[in-house]
């Protein structure tokens, strides 16, 4: 018995004693610049040969102290060269299997496989096997899967059909990756680093500097603005479509049966397996800035998958017809997809108008006052107008955007304007609802509809629909509101 | 759509227990009261800038005036729950309110607490859960008899339904 039981367990890929020592080399730099500085300090080499010695034997240790085991009822992984942790999946709770490989990984024909409850936080609860050979994962991801698969009608469906693909990454793709912020907040974190180093302090009285001062005064402080403004715009635009490029490129979607796989990545290439029964509905987010060029992204609304984020992600930034194209063949409902919306009324207008002009109204007020005592500078008044100019443009925006369409078992959801989203929800996987009026809705006449449910970010909001109708959406979408004992009309 | 256009729900029937209003009033007023020690002691300790204690005293009063007495009496008049065979359905909230149905076919748990005002005064408080976050349907300041009844009911029915609850 106990023979049999030690058996089960499995060591990852020997080649991981390649993979290890370098990547806790990578993670150990600060003790390895320790027993290298103490090394040449004492003159001794041996503190050095010591220092590497112990984290090159603590990476190859890794490998021997890791073992994982796939038992009829849970999966289990025993980590810790130091502290023995022993982490236990129930195999009937795992889904969704996702692997990822970086470049050394791909390099020794390796992938880490990881799976997924959908209930764990991030960090140590995660169950990764770091790592297996690449040919093995096919294997493994269909037996990790089984369980949860079963009920279905298991092996005999794996075998009938071999999939088709429902979309592929195109390089035109790469036009909507320009427009999003990825690209400053890289190299906002990169001016942050060099800041902390200290590298600008020391350039301040630099030669370098000196020259930069004297070209400055060549163009003018304006004409140094441009220049600055366009050098970060040019690095942001070719940041974003790098990083873009690296990690979409080859992406590509493909549905056998009940399994969704996606692939995606250049160097590093990462694959998630979704279980389509626990799909219900999906999400066409359309950032203005992707929306003005026709773009969308598509995320899944699924059970045991997080709402926000990569988890849930299916389409990057492409073509908006591609992305419903996508949805409508995931769901089967072309009209929830790309079907008209009905609007939310006057009210909803009016209170859109509201708010999106208190923030020009106040600024407005607080620059009259101030010019009226102390005077202001003289680009205040541009300025202003601009605020106005975009706030009534966020506020129509916002207007046309709001809707909602109920019905045939689906609930849509459309509002946003700056990040505009069309939330498409199963009626079966909604598990109540909510009626929400604030002092100020309720004045109005107005109120938001939230459907609860367990996929995806797990609340939906119609926002400000005429609190006459919100019950009878809930009722047309979920017919159980209508057959308790409290409806009436 | 067709029959369900001006569908709506009526309110649900009943309140929550008599004593609400007082021990939401007393949870209330437990740290306003530290607030008019704290005064007090300001005042013992420096007595200059008489008009800064004035108007930290009548925003105290003003606190506790809306706080101890406006709302607990609010949320008692808004707050309503019933069960049928079917749902559980509440309504709660003064300045937001909410109204908020779930099936029982989907409750996955039923949980009561009772923290040391409710015990104090007999009350406890039902929290109906299902498989989302965002619907959680909360029954609070039910008298206890009241309560172990409403979970006695809910979890007979729950056991009866055989879904997922996803």
């Amino acid at each position: 018995m106990t023979q049999a039981a030690a058996q089960d367990w499995h060591r990852l890929s020997p080649r991981m004693l390649l993979v290890h020592p370098v990547h806790e080399v990578l993670r150990q730099i600060p003790v390895l610049i320790g027993s290298l500085v103490l090394g040449s300090a004492t003159g001794n080499p041996v503190w050095t040969l010591i220092g590497i010695g112990l984290i090159v034997g603590y990476g190859l240790a890794r490998w021997f102290t890791t073992t994982y085991r796939i038992g009829s009822d849970d999966v289990q992984l025993r980590t810790g060269v130091l502290q023995r942790k022993v982490l236990s999946v129930p195999r009937n709770r795992i889904r969704s299997v996702s692997t990822d490989a970086r470049v050394l990984h791909r390099l020794l024909g390796l992938t880490v496989v990881q799976v997924s409850t959908g209930q764990e936080a991030a960090g140590d609860t995660s169950f990764a096997l770091d790592a297996v050979p690449a040919r093995e994962v096919p294997g493994l991801r269909a037996v990790l899967l089984a369980h949860s698969l079963a009920p279905a009608g298991g092996d005999v469906e794996r075998a009938a059909v071999p999939g088709r693909v429902l979309a592929r990454w195109q390089p035109a793709w790469l036009r909507y990756s320009p427009l999003t912020f990825t690209g400053l907040l890289m190299i906002a974190a990169a001016v942050g680093v060099v800041y902390q180093t200290g590298v600008v302090a020391a350039l301040q009285n630099s030669g370098l500097a000196r020259v930069g001062a004297g070209a400055l005064e060549g163009v003018g402080l304006l004409g140094g603005v441009v220049i600055g403004a366009l050098v970060v715009l040019a690095a942001s635009v070719t940041l974003s479509v790098l990083q873009s490029l690296l990690t979409y490129a080859n992406l590509e979607l493909r549905r056998d049966a009940e399994l969704l796989h996606l692939s995606h990545g250049l160097l590093r290439v990462r694959e998630h397996t979704f279980d389509m029964r626990r799909l219900r509905g999906g999400t066409l987010r359309e950032p203005l800035l992707v929306r003005l060029f026709g773009g969308a992204r598509l995320d899944a609304v699924m059970t045991g998958v997080a709402g926000a984020g990569e988890a849930s992600q299916l389409l990057p930034p492409c073509p908006r017809r591609t992305a419903e194209a996508v949805l409508v063949d995931l769901i089967g409902r072309q009209d929830a997809v790309t079907g008209a919306l009905t609007t939310h009324g006057p009210a909803a207008v009016r209170r859109r108008w509201t708010r999106a002009m208190a923030l020009p109204a106040a600024t407005a007020a607080a620059t009259a006052i101030t010019a009226a005592t102390a005077g202001v500078a003289v680009w205040v008044w541009p300025a202003l107008v601009l605020l106005t100019v975009g706030s009534v443009f966020l506020a129509v925006d916002r207007c046309r955007s709001l809707g909602h369409r109920v019905g045939d078992g689906w609930l849509v959801t459309r509002a946003g304007s700056l990040a505009r989203r069309r939330d498409c929800v199963a009626a079966a996987g909604i598990v109540g609802w909510t009626v929400r009026q604030t002092l100020l809705q309720r004045r109005a006449g107005v109120a938001t509809l939230i459907a609860a449910t367990a996929a995806g970010v797990k609340r939906y909001e119609v926002i400000d629909v005429p609190a006459d109708i919100a019950w009878s959406l809930a009722a047309t979408t979920s017919p159980w509101v209508a057959r308790s004992s409290w409806s009436r009309g | 759509m067709g029959h369900a256009r001006y569908m709506h729900l009526a309110e649900p029937a009943h309140r929550p227990s008599r004593k609400a209003p007082l021990v939401w009033a007393i949870g209330a007023a437990i740290p306003w009261l530290f607030a008019v020690v704290a005064q007090i002691v300001w005042v013992a300790v420096d007595g200059r800038f008489a008009w800064l204690h004035v108007l930290a005293a009548v925003g105290t009063v003003a606190g506790i005036a809306v706080f101890v007495l406006v709302v607990p009496l609010w949320r008692y008049r808004v707050h309503r729950w019933d069960v049928d065979p079917t749902a559980v359905y509440t309504r709660s909230g003064w300045l937001v309110q909410e109204r908020r149905i779930a099936p029982i076919s989907r409750v996955q748990t039923v949980d009561t607490y009772r923290g040391p005002l409710d015990r104090l005064f007999g009350l406890a408080n039902v929290t109906v859960t299902t498989a989302s976050s965002a619907g959680a349907v909360r029954i609070v300041a039910l008298d206890s008899d009241v309560a172990d009844r409403v979970v006695a009911q809910l979890t007979d029915i729950a056991a009866l339904g055989a879904e997922d609850a996803t």
